[in-house]
């Protein structure tokens, strides 16, 4: 038991401190506050003032429609404008994390070179029309919003690292020495080399591509990496080995934040996005699985949907220890916080305690799926804040589906008679100790 | 004045102890700030903290986080069972034994 502990704990300490992976972590969660407001937007533009709605009643639909312009602008300037971010903001974490002393240069540069790659030749279909047509000087939100995700990281983080190397070469430093000359002054000197050498290797590189695969750079990464990996790790097989990992390495007392969520999150942002995207336009809602549905229906009061184990305890317990963790933390547990009963029981090392605490997330998680699948309720299509209380998160989720937050209650009802008899158990084992 | 800055993976059940810690440490009179950040903020704010403690759930990350501080200040797991029952009383004492 100790060495499996002790080797789970290498091979997270080596994910955990893998530079670019912590970078790309690091990105996303500077760019939550982004993806929230869209959310929010969507809520607002396709729930409240929906003209169809019930404020339709009140308020003039034509009225209502205009107002949608509001959300619809901010809708575009995060969600639709999120890879453009994400290219900066991995490029900033990057070098941060690597302790370069000029961050912004590379953040500058990966948003230029995201652009650089962009196709010139956009297709359109103009308003009123039914045609697309092709037109230059455009660029399409298609190529800045989900789509454009995986080539915003693998580019920023390639131009980061030459950027950061060619930084380091004294040779391509221009001495305009001197004293008097502003500190400032002489860092935007260092970079100028470095940054049009990173530029024109993207520009030729992408050019070549374009030349060798008659298509461009961005249709490649979007076909041959980004859509494998989404619908590998979107099906439920996979999302289910994945959560099932991940909750193990918490009940090991490893926090899979800095372990499986770099693999996993940008994945699920991506389906998450493309949801967000096709609901706010009134298309058909592509993925069951995503960001949102993993928080609503697989992380109910914490990891392991423990608000489970605190009723559980509340029901049945005969230890007053027990009982204390719970009410300690039953209002962090609320805004689906538990390390305190994780660690706190303790859940970790704890083997009888450790079997539901990994598996109710998967059953959870199969069964909405299914049901989702079903028609019963409405896919996820809301990206809120993972502290949304369960009941409440699965209504903001879904759009505005009551369904989601019954079947919620349903899954926390099942989910409690899942952990009594583990509860029993391992309080019996303890007090024959 | 001493600084105690208290790391996890969002910075959020830290913050429960950081409270918990603050109102033990005025009660016993001592002086001393108290702050929660998530492990990609350590970075950014280390320098101005005196001693560094981990979450048990990113007690994997003890020896990185000693190499971003590179070694100047101590940095220490917080027990388990401590963290989880959020005996703040002697996760402070731990924390002022460090400084030291």
């Amino acid at each position: 038991m100790e060495k499996l502990f002790n080797k789970l704990g290498k091979v997270s300490q080596k994910l955990g401190g893998q530079i670019h992976l912590r970078s790309v972590r690091d990105a996303f969660a500077s760019l939550i506050p982004f993806i929230i407001i869209a959310g929010l937007m969507i809520f607002v533009n396709n729930v409240i003032i929906l003209p169809e709605g019930f404020m339709s009643k009140v308020i003039d639909p034509a009225t209502l429609t205009s107002w949608q312009d509001i959300g619809t602008s901010i809708i575009n300037g995060t969600l639709n404008f999120l890879a453009v971010l994400l290219a900066g903001a991995c490029a900033y974490h990057l070098a941060v994390n690597k302790k370069f002393e000029n961050p912004i240069a590379p953040a500058f540069l990966a948003i230029s070179i995201f652009v650089i790659l962009l196709p010139l030749v956009t297709s359109v279909i103009p308003v009123g029309a039914k045609e697309a047509v092709n037109v230059i000087g455009v660029l399409s939100l298609s190529s800045t919003n989900s789509g454009g995700m995986f080539v915003a990281i693998i580019t920023s983080i390639l131009s980061t690292e030459l950027f950061i190397r060619l930084s380091k070469n004294e040779k391509l430093k221009i001495n305009i020495g001197g004293e008097g000359v502003p500190p400032a002054v002489v860092k935007s000197f260092n970079s100028l080399i470095p940054i049009i050498i990173t530029i024109v290797i993207f520009a030729i590189v992408s050019f070549g591509i374009k030349q060798i695969f008659g298509t461009d750079i961005n249709t490649l990464i979007l076909q041959i990496i980004q859509r494998p990996l989404v619908s590998l790790i979107t099906s439920l097989p996979g999302f289910i080995f994945l959560m099932m990992l991940s909750n193990l390495f918490f009940a090991m007392g490893i926090h899979p934040g800095g372990v499986i969520a770099p693999i996993m999150d940008p994945i699920l942002y991506i389906a998450m996005n493309q949801n967000m995207a096709a609901y706010a336009s009134g298309d058909a809602i592509p993925n069951i699985i995503n960001m949102a549905f993993k928080d609503t229906f697989g992380v109910m009061g914490g990891s392991g949907n423990t608000i489970a184990l605190l009723i559980a305890i509340f029901l049945v317990s005969k230890r007053q220890d027990h009982k204390d963790i719970a009410k300690l933390s039953a209002a962090p547990s609320i805004f689906n916080i538990n390390e305190p009963v994780i660690f706190g029981l303790p859940i970790v090392f704890d083997l009888t305690l450790m079997i539901p605490f990994v598996l109710a997330s998967p059953i959870c998680l199969t069964a909405a799926y299914f049901v989702t699948k079903m028609g019963w309720m409405s896919r996820v299509v809301i990206q809120i804040p993972w502290t949304t209380p369960p009941v409440l998160s699965g209504f903001l989720a879904t759009g505005g589906d009551w369904r989601a937050s019954v079947f919620q209650i349903i899954m926390i009802a099942l989910t409690v008679l899942l952990y009594i008899p583990f509860l029993k158990l391992s309080e019996k084992k303890n007090n024959e100790v | 004045m001493k600084k105690i800055l208290l790391v996890c993976n969002a910075g959020m059940s830290t913050s429960m102890l950081v409270q918990k810690m603050k109102k033990v440490a005025g009660e016993k009179g001592i002086e001393v700030t108290i702050d929660a950040v998530p492990s990609t903020e350590v970075s950014q704010c280390w320098e101005s903290a005196d001693v560094i403690l981990l979450g048990p759930q990113i007690g994997f990350m003890k020896d990185s986080i000693k190499d971003t501080v590179e070694n100047k200040i101590p940095v220490e797991v917080i027990n388990m069972v401590d963290y989880g029952r959020m005996n703040a009383d002697k996760v402070l004492t731990v924390a002022l034994d460090l400084i030291k």
